[in-house]
């Protein structure tokens, strides 16, 4: 039980790092919550099903839904975000939210309002140790998640890119002055940012079986919740707010049954530890410039 | 001693919003020229330096820098074209450790760049004894003025061909500017071309060939440093306090 429940809880933990990944990412850069990211999610969640029904090929499903949701996210980059950026944080934030909510009715429009089976085989067995059970589905969510978690660690900190986006996160008029594109490494984060959004919705979508207009409502308010716990514009920071949310809500679940619903428990982690650490769990102490 | 001209600024107008800080400031500069803009606080040593740099966008002038119109490019093309940068207050990537702030400007070299990377860096880790001591701290961390020689240092692994240093002095111990400054002079000396604003005006004309002075947003003289630094005017305005 102890042991079906932590692999549960890591599954559920890698998907939720996934899902706020890119906005953390984004959010460095810009200090702009990019709630838009979760149409991004469903944007691929939608376009991998449509075309893994029409080729039966789940690998080019993926693909286009990351193709898809990357353009998305680059155009909303340009078009939205550039032109407002400096009008101070809010008006960025209301921005979003209202794409946000307008791509929840596009979606209505074009693909129905009913949702959709994503029955996708992803060809992995269902493991059973003893009375410890890890479907197919959970296994690939946490071996792709595992996967993007220490490849986005890797980056952060051995690649260029990952060094330029610290640089940049830091200090974005000093690194263009140092000679990084700065333009270029947002453009390039919201194409990954957005890339992890559409793998993440692939697998919310197989994972439950269903394909729907709202399904981004969840994702976008929990990411929320995780990126202000691990310290606003701190990735690592992020992946263990992921992780730790992943758990506690297992492990509630589990032990104390459902005596509030599961999506609740993220804000109730996320009050009780801000109360103790304001800057969230990796987060920058507000002394360093 | 002058080469052709490098930079030629023209008409320079700049400002925050509806504050004017600079009118109609010119300049010429050489090939490998060693030229001080000096003045008071306020004066538009910085935001002049700033425009060059491409982090504000003039509001009137023009200028060109290889015969090429600078101003129409972005800061991180002009880092391209050879510029070093050292900011006014340092701006070192207080998270990033000493060895990341030097090698975010040591892989902007252009492709094919003579030293390897790890050559670039030993050879700054060369000047700067501290920062090699310190090679995997965070800059955060650093004292004031090893954040400066980081700051240095950042602009130096570029391998500019032109150095654009902004009060390089301010704040520091004075074995840590003499230091600084018998580097910019090695710099010179190997055909840098260098551009430095400093308050400390005795300091900044005995090291530069020509120097301007800016009051007020104008360039008021301009002349060779040494002679600037004997007129009478410029030692009653500049020079007294020191």
């Amino acid at each position: 039980m102890f042991l079906s429940s932590l692999i549960d809880g890591i599954a559920t933990g890698s998907l939720y790092a996934l899902i706020a990944l890119g906005p953390s990412l984004i959010y460095g850069l810009l200090r702009v919550l990019d709630i838009a990211n979760a149409a991004g999610l469903t944007l691929g969640a939608y376009v991998g099903l449509k075309v893994w029904r029409a080729t039966g090929s789940l690998a080019l499903g993926i693909v286009a839904g990351i193709a898809a949701s990357a353009v998305f996210g680059l155009g909303l980059q340009r078009l939205l975000y550039r032109p407002i950026l400096n009008r101070g944080p809010l008006i960025p934030l209301i921005a979003s939210i209202g794409t946000f909510i307008a791509m929840e009715e596009a979606f209505r429009l074009v693909f129905g309002p009913y949702p959709f089976a994503f029955p996708a085989k992803l060809g992995l067995p269902t493991l059973r140790f003893g009375h410890t059970v890890i479907t197919g589905v959970h296994l690939v969510i946490l071996i792709v998640g595992l996967l993007v978690l220490g490849l986005t660690w890797f980056a952060l900190r051995r690649t260029r890119l990952g060094l330029y986006w610290r640089a940049t996160s830091q200090d974005m008029a000093t690194a263009e002055a140092m000679g990084i594109n700065t333009r270029g490494v947002v453009a390039a984060i919201f194409v990954i940012g957005y890339a992890l959004a559409a793998v993440s919705g692939i697998l919310l979508g197989i994972n439950y079986n269903t394909v729907y207009p709202t399904m981004g409502d969840i994702p976008a308010y929990k990411m929320l919740a995780i990126i202000v716990l691990g310290g606003l514009g701190n990735p690592l920071g992020t992946i263990a707010a992921a992780m730790l949310i992943g758990l506690v809500e297992t492990f509630v679940v589990m032990y104390a049954g459902y005596v509030l619903p599961r999506d609740a428990i993220a804000f109730i982690v996320l009050i009780v530890i801000l109360l103790a650490r304001p800057q969230g769990l990796l987060g920058r102490s507000r002394k360093a410039a | 001693m002058k080469g052709e001209s490098l930079l030629s600024v023209s008409g320079l107008g700049a400002g925050y919003g509806k504050i004017q800080v600079l009118r109609d400031v010119s300049l010429e500069v050489a090939e490998g020229e060693f030229t001080a803009i000096v003045g008071a606080n306020g004066a538009g040593k910085t935001t002049l330096l700033t425009c060059l740099m491409g982090l504000l966008r003039p509001t009137a002038g023009s200028a060109t820098f290889r015969g090429r119109s600078l101003f129409d490019l972005s800061a991180h093309r002009r880092v391209e074209l050879g510029i070093g940068y050292i900011p006014e207050g340092r701006r070192v990537f207080a998270e990033l450790s000493v060895e990341e702030n030097l090698r975010v400007t040591a892989t902007r070299r252009p492709r094919g760049a003579a030293a390897g990377e790890r050559e670039v860096l030993e050879r700054i880790y060369g000047h700067f004894p501290r920062l090699a001591e310190r090679r995997n701290q965070a800059a955060g961390s650093l004292s004031g003025g090893e954040q400066q020689m980081l700051a240095f240092g950042r602009a130096l692994a570029l391998e500019p061909s032109v150095l654009i240093a902004d009060e390089i002095s301010l704040g520091l111990a004075p074995i840590v500017v003499d230091r600084l400054f018998e580097l910019l002079g090695e710099l010179h000396r190997a055909g840098t071309t260098i551009i430095l604003a400093e308050q400390n005006a005795r300091l900044a004309l005995e090291a530069a060939q020509t120097a301007y002075v800016l009051e007020a947003g104008r360039v008021i003289l301009r002349g060779p440093a040494r002679e600037l630094g004997a007129d009478p005017k410029v030692v009653d305005a500049y020079l007294q306090h020191l």
